[in-house]
């Protein structure tokens, strides 16, 4: 048998059945001991969480020669890693990546407040032998992941806007990918907060609710760049996004009025949580989630990080071409005649002091997109407008729109699908690339407060 | 001299769990495998682990060379650990003898691991040998240390005296 690489042996480690590392000391004695996690690196690395101050421990530091024996869960295939250490990891992607790991496996086999991530123990592989033995057959490989990331690329391809591409992706997602739950969001780097532009699969969509940078499974993947997967439902409150609102209760900024319920799953079985990525800025987070145990494997993540990298890419050109809509005058789209109905006006409420938004007494949104409807109904009642375009909010001093690294079409579908979901009579229509027309159907009374 | 095993720890022993022997080369780089199987005395004293030669070969040169072997016996349901130390060993070629040991062991092995997931057919590839291959180990306990994850992890048992 021609020794396998690290790629051809990731199955064994998924930490469904602990792995083992032999070391010694200085003096001679060996040490064996159960490992939690046998974390894949790279190519040529694997990290060891360092759960405990113990003789593995104190012999790596004196001895950094070890020997881990690894088994493939699904057919008991050994293999045994000659194994070098070099250095232990206690922040950054990789790290949290094994802590978010471990906490599933703590919970899943009972160790909850028992296994913590002290450390990523990160060694050089030297050598993988593949050991003699009986194993059983390998189960059928997976057909059709790769197949399944064309056609979501495919249909991501066709998509000219952002609002047709989020939908793409999450219908390739389930189409393809047999996905059920999952959710788009996106960064806002000045409030360093991830606010949901797009989700199937959930009773609410949940757009516009805000997860904090480095709060739970998505805000660790956004924070550290990295995916982040658990394969059983942990208990531990760090990865638990359903908490949001009694976390954030002591927060300075918690306003249960304004608080969009995070749509997720209750109880989610498996999660991951792919940073979507472009020209080396975070841009948002791609989520999904499963009522199944160990439903996503690193095959379900490579899928997704490349899905993640088409879908930045998208975005950062989509966003570019927009903001240059005024060179490129779309195709004059009609203007339909509104009736405004005779009925009672609308009234619209805006809270300066965060730039919230109310349509009667239903709370709409806040923030940037607040501050981008409530000028743009201004301007409907002093200028009679209801034609506007990205690039002229862009440049309006009065909105402090952050700068380019936000997105402004992230923004706008936001506001776009929250005024749909909350159908007071006021709609944003697409009518050409970085253009959009404010339409209400009703006569709106504007209230400053 | 043997190390005093607590009788409830030598019962699980006995009963038959996982088992992973360890030693080291003459340049203390480190070996390790899966026993196939095990057999402890009541007394706790006496302990024979099995080693699959084909999945051993360095290991078991490496046992024949220092005389240095270190094994765990962990129970997967409980996390239940404890990891034994012995710096003189003796090794034979397994024999007709030893196939109910050998049986016994898979048999509460296959109960073991059904406990925590995984059909009888994973663990009987696990332990899967072929006795004409298989090495016997046989060594007395010189060091015990628990090895259950938690805060008593590395803690010694007994005393060596």
């Amino acid at each position: 048998m021609s020794a396998p690489t690290l790629q051809d042996i990731r199955c064994c480690f998924e930490g469904i059945i602990p792995a083992v590392v032999a070391t010694c000391s200085a003096e001679g004695v060996p040490n064996v001991a159960y490992i939690s996690q046998v974390f894949y690196a790279d190519e040529r690395h694997v990290a060891l969480s360092f759960q405990f101050f113990n003789k593995t421990r104190q012999n790596i530091l004196a001895n950094p020669h070890a020997t881990a024996l690894l088994i493939d869960p699904g057919t008991a295939q050994f293999y045994r890693l000659h194994i070098r250490y070099l250095r232990t990891e206690t922040e950054g992607p990789l790290f949290e990546g094994m802590r978010a790991q471990l906490a599933g496996i703590a919970s899943h086999t009972g160790m909850q407040g028992v296994f913590r991530l002290l450390g990523s123990d990160v060694y050089e592989v030297e050598k993988i032998e593949a050991l003699e033995g009986d194993p059983l057959p390998a189960p059928p490989r997976r057909n059709g992941l790769l197949g399944a990331v064309r056609r979501t690329s495919e249909r991501l391809a066709r998509c000219a806007s952002l609002d047709e591409a989020l939908t793409a992706v999450l219908g390739g997602l389930n189409d393809h990918l047999g996905i059920r739950h999952a959710m788009v969001l996106m960064l806002d780097p000045a409030a360093q907060r991830l606010y949901t532009v797009a989700s199937c699969g959930y009773a609410t969509s949940g757009v516009g609710s805000e997860i904090g940078l480095g709060q739970g499974v998505i805000g660790v993947a956004a924070r550290e760049r990295t995916p982040v997967r658990i394969g059983h439902m942990t208990n531990a409150a760090l990865y638990t996004q359903a908490m949001r609102s009694s976390f954030d209760a002591n927060m300075p900024d918690h306003e249960p009025v304004t608080d969009i319920p995070y749509p997720g799953l209750a109880q989610p079985h498996s999660q991951l949580a792919v940073p979507i990525q472009s020209g080396g800025r975070t841009l948002g987070v791609l989520f999904v989630e499963s009522t199944e145990e160990l439903q996503f494997s690193y095959e379900d993540e490579d899928a997704l990080v490349a899905i993640a990298g088409h879908l930045g890419s998208a975005i950062e050109l989509m966003q570019a071409a927009n903001e240059a809509g005024d060179a490129h005058p779309a195709p004059h789209v009609p203007e339909r005649p509104v009736t405004p109905a005779a009925a009672v006006p609308l009234v619209v409420r805006h809270f300066c002091a965060n730039d919230s938004i109310f349509l009667g007494d239903s709370y709409l949104i806040k923030g940037v997109a607040g501050a981008i409807l409530w000028k743009l109904l201004r301007d409907h009642r002093q200028l009679g407008r209801t034609e506007f375009s990205n690039r002229e909010l862009r440049l309006d001093p009065a909105l402090r729109l952050p700068d380019v690294s936000d997105n402004l079409e992230a923004r706008l579908l936001l506001l776009q699908r929250r005024l749909v979901e909350q159908g007071g009579g006021l709609r944003m229509e697409k009518t050409g690339r970085g253009r959009f027309r404010l339409v209400l159907e009703r006569p709106v009374n504007l209230v400053e407060t | 001299m043997a190390v005093p095993l607590p009788p409830d720890l030598v019962t699980m022993m006995v009963r038959g769990v996982s088992v992973i022997v360890a030693s080291r080369d003459a340049t203390l780089r480190p070996n390790l495998m899966r026993a196939v199987g095990s057999r402890v005395e009541e007394d706790g004293r006496t302990i024979t682990v099995y080693l699959s030669r084909r999945q051993s070969r360095q290991l078991v040169q490496d046992l024949a060379a220092t005389g240095h072997i270190a094994v765990v016996f962990s129970e997967p349901s409980t996390h239940r650990t404890v990891q034994l130390k012995a710096s003189r060993l003796d090794m034979r070629n397994a024999d007709p003898q030893d196939i109910p040991v050998l049986e016994r062991y898979r048999e509460a092995m296959e109960l073991e691991i059904q406990q925590v997931g995984f059909a009888p057919p994973l663990t009987r590839a696990m332990l899967a040998h072929r006795l004409e291959d298989v090495v016997a180990v046989r060594f007395t306990p010189e060091q015990a240390f628990d090895q259950t994850p938690g805060p008593r992890a590395g803690t010694p048992l007994g005393s060596t005296g």
